[in-house]
């Protein structure tokens, strides 16, 4: 079964508050999971995004679509990366999350969904 | 029997099978499916049985079987009767030996093609890579990427574009074309990804050994050797620029025996030749700066003034922010930190630089430089935000910690 993993998190906040050292494991972590889950065949997809900061937000006004810049330069929680794992069990990708938890404020967990059950 | 065929013979062969089949049936939508299917068969069939005697012609052959194959196979009536109709055509249309390499060419770089369809073609149809391929390349579904080929191959057909070389009085702006998709198709290999990048490196490959198509195919133009010196001379520092965990190393800091040495003197002996025989171009210049960066034996021994004056050139043959961006830095290392810092103040205000990281991140290494890490941090923490590459936030995210 698949399932999506979020990271929330502030890469700006981060970077301020972190240490050179801390940033160096943290790449380091994230270099070896990703490979972990290349390898072991899970991996179906996985992403980093930019900075929230720089995200805008598309919305209906009067009818029209219009662009603004997004509103999350002061969230700590804005989606900064995922992955979606063709995983055995919900166990396995709890573990997997839990991982990635050293490094992320929240994460969270999503099953993608699937087409109809055989007929 | 011969040797095992090289895929390098399939890839130079491919856009020459095409040529030949396009002249003799038309239809350069199905004539390129069926090549690359005659590609497809050689890949099984040489190791198995040996090169044939006309590599060429069997690649012909076989790929118009499949097209007729294609087109009995196709129910409507009409399309078979068009299909006749363009089976006999004479031969005599396909002139004999002739190479249509540039033709394929300049018809993928058409500028009626969108940019991605231009390069994705391109490495098809001239480089002879298969959709799959060039989907790892890009980091796109497969699906995707034979989606944005066909409707490529379509805009060809819609717009009714003849297979022939551009007309002399075209000639100049259409190669200009084909350069600038040769050098997208190089950064698209050269911006390291956090995904894998062994197959993006192959694009770079490609690049290169297209650039050197069309220098060896079209000689005496000058910006084509440029871009071929400069793709040389940057692709020789791939192996030291990033390090085991994919973070990025500057220039400054990289460890210069890993650079290519053999890359470094044929870029350096292309551009040497090249300059001052015709008008100057950004491509020449470029690659000159990236020349006097490789000859130089440590990042101090780099001879700034040189590099300098390259740019100020620069400047006046093809303006830009991001040319600025760089004289700065220049000028910077001949004037010191404040003159380069002066100048980027003059980016400021411009538009084009509002949503590039770039400007920031090189104000925080001229005020490092400068002795202001209070306010290098800042400016490097501000371009971590802004840069949509993860190599590179990941590096100013760990500059700016190392100023806390």
């Amino acid at each position: 079964m698949k399932y999506m993993v979020m990271m929330f998190g502030d890469a700006g906040t981060m970077m301020e508050s972190a240490s050179p050292e801390w940033i160096q494991e943290m790449i380091r972590f994230m270099v070896q999971i990703d490979k972990d889950v290349r390898e072991s065949g899970e991996l179906v997809f996985q992403a980093g995004l930019a900075d929230g900061s720089t995200a805008k937000v598309v919305s209906l006004e009067n009818g029209l679509p219009v662009a603004t810049d997004g509103p999350f330069a002061e969230s700590k929680e804005s989606l900064i990366g995922y992955w979606v794992l063709d995983v055995e069990s919900e166990a396995r990708i709890l573990e997997f999350a839990g991982q990635i938890a050293t490094y992320s404020n929240k994460v969270e967990v999503r099953q993608v969904m699937d087409g109809p059950p055989d007929v | 029997m011969r040797l095992p065929p090289t895929e390098d013979l399939l890839r130079e062969l491919s856009p020459q099978v095409l040529g030949a089949l396009v002249r003799r049936h038309g239809q350069f939508d199905a004539c390129e499916d069926a090549v690359q299917e005659a590609l497809l068969a050689a890949t099984v069939q040489w190791p198995a049985h040996g090169v044939p005697e006309e590599p060429r012609s069997w690649l012909i052959t076989v790929a118009s079987r499949r097209l007729v194959d294609s087109w009995r196979s196709d129910s409507a009536r009409q399309r078979r009767e068009e299909s006749a109709a363009a089976l006999e055509l004479p031969e005599a249309a396909q002139p004999s030996g002739q190479d249509d390499t540039l033709i394929v060419l300049f018809l993928c770089c058409h500028p009626a093609l969108s940019a991605p369809s231009q390069l994705a073609l391109t490495l098809r149809a001239v480089a002879g890579l298969s959709t799959a391929e060039i989907a790892r390349a890009f980091l796109v579904p497969e699906a995707t990427m034979a989606q944005r080929i066909s409707r490529a191959k379509q805009s060809i057909k819609v717009a009714g574009l003849s297979f022939e070389l551009p007309p002399a009085n075209e000639r100049a702006d259409r190669l200009r074309v084909v350069l600038h998709v040769l050098y997208l198709v190089f950064n698209e290999g050269y911006a390291t990804s956090s995904g894998p990048s062994l197959h993006r490196a192959e694009l770079t490959t490609e690049a290169i050994r297209l650039a050197r198509l069309v220098h060896d195919r079209m000689p005496g133009e000058a910006e084509t050797t440029g871009l071929l010196a400069l793709l040389l001379l940057t692709d020789a520092r791939r192996e030291a620029r990033t390090d085991a965990d994919g973070c990025l190393i500057p220039l400054a800091e990289q460890q210069r025996e890993l650079w290519n040495a053999a890359q470094i003197e044929e870029g350096v002996a292309l551009i040497t030749q090249t300059l001052g025989t015709a008008p100057i171009g950004p491509y020449q210049l470029q690659a000159a700066i990236a020349a006097v960066h490789d000859e130089a034996g440590s990042d101090a021994e780099t001879d700034w003034p040189q590099i300098l004056a390259l740019y100020e050139v620069l400047e006046r043959v093809a303006p830009g922010p991001m040319v600025t961006l760089n004289r700065a830095v220049a000028l910077a290392m001949v004037d010191g930190p404040r003159a380069g810092l002066a100048l980027l103040g003059t980016l400021d205000a411009d538009d084009r630089m509002r949503h590039t990281h770039r400007l920031d991140a090189v104000r925080g290494h001229l005020l490092e430089l400068a002795g202001e890490p209070r306010a290098a941090r800042v400016a490097y923490l501000s371009a971590a935000r802004m840069t949509a590459s993860l190599p590179e936030q990941r590096y100013l995210a760990l500059r700016g910690a190392r100023l806390a």
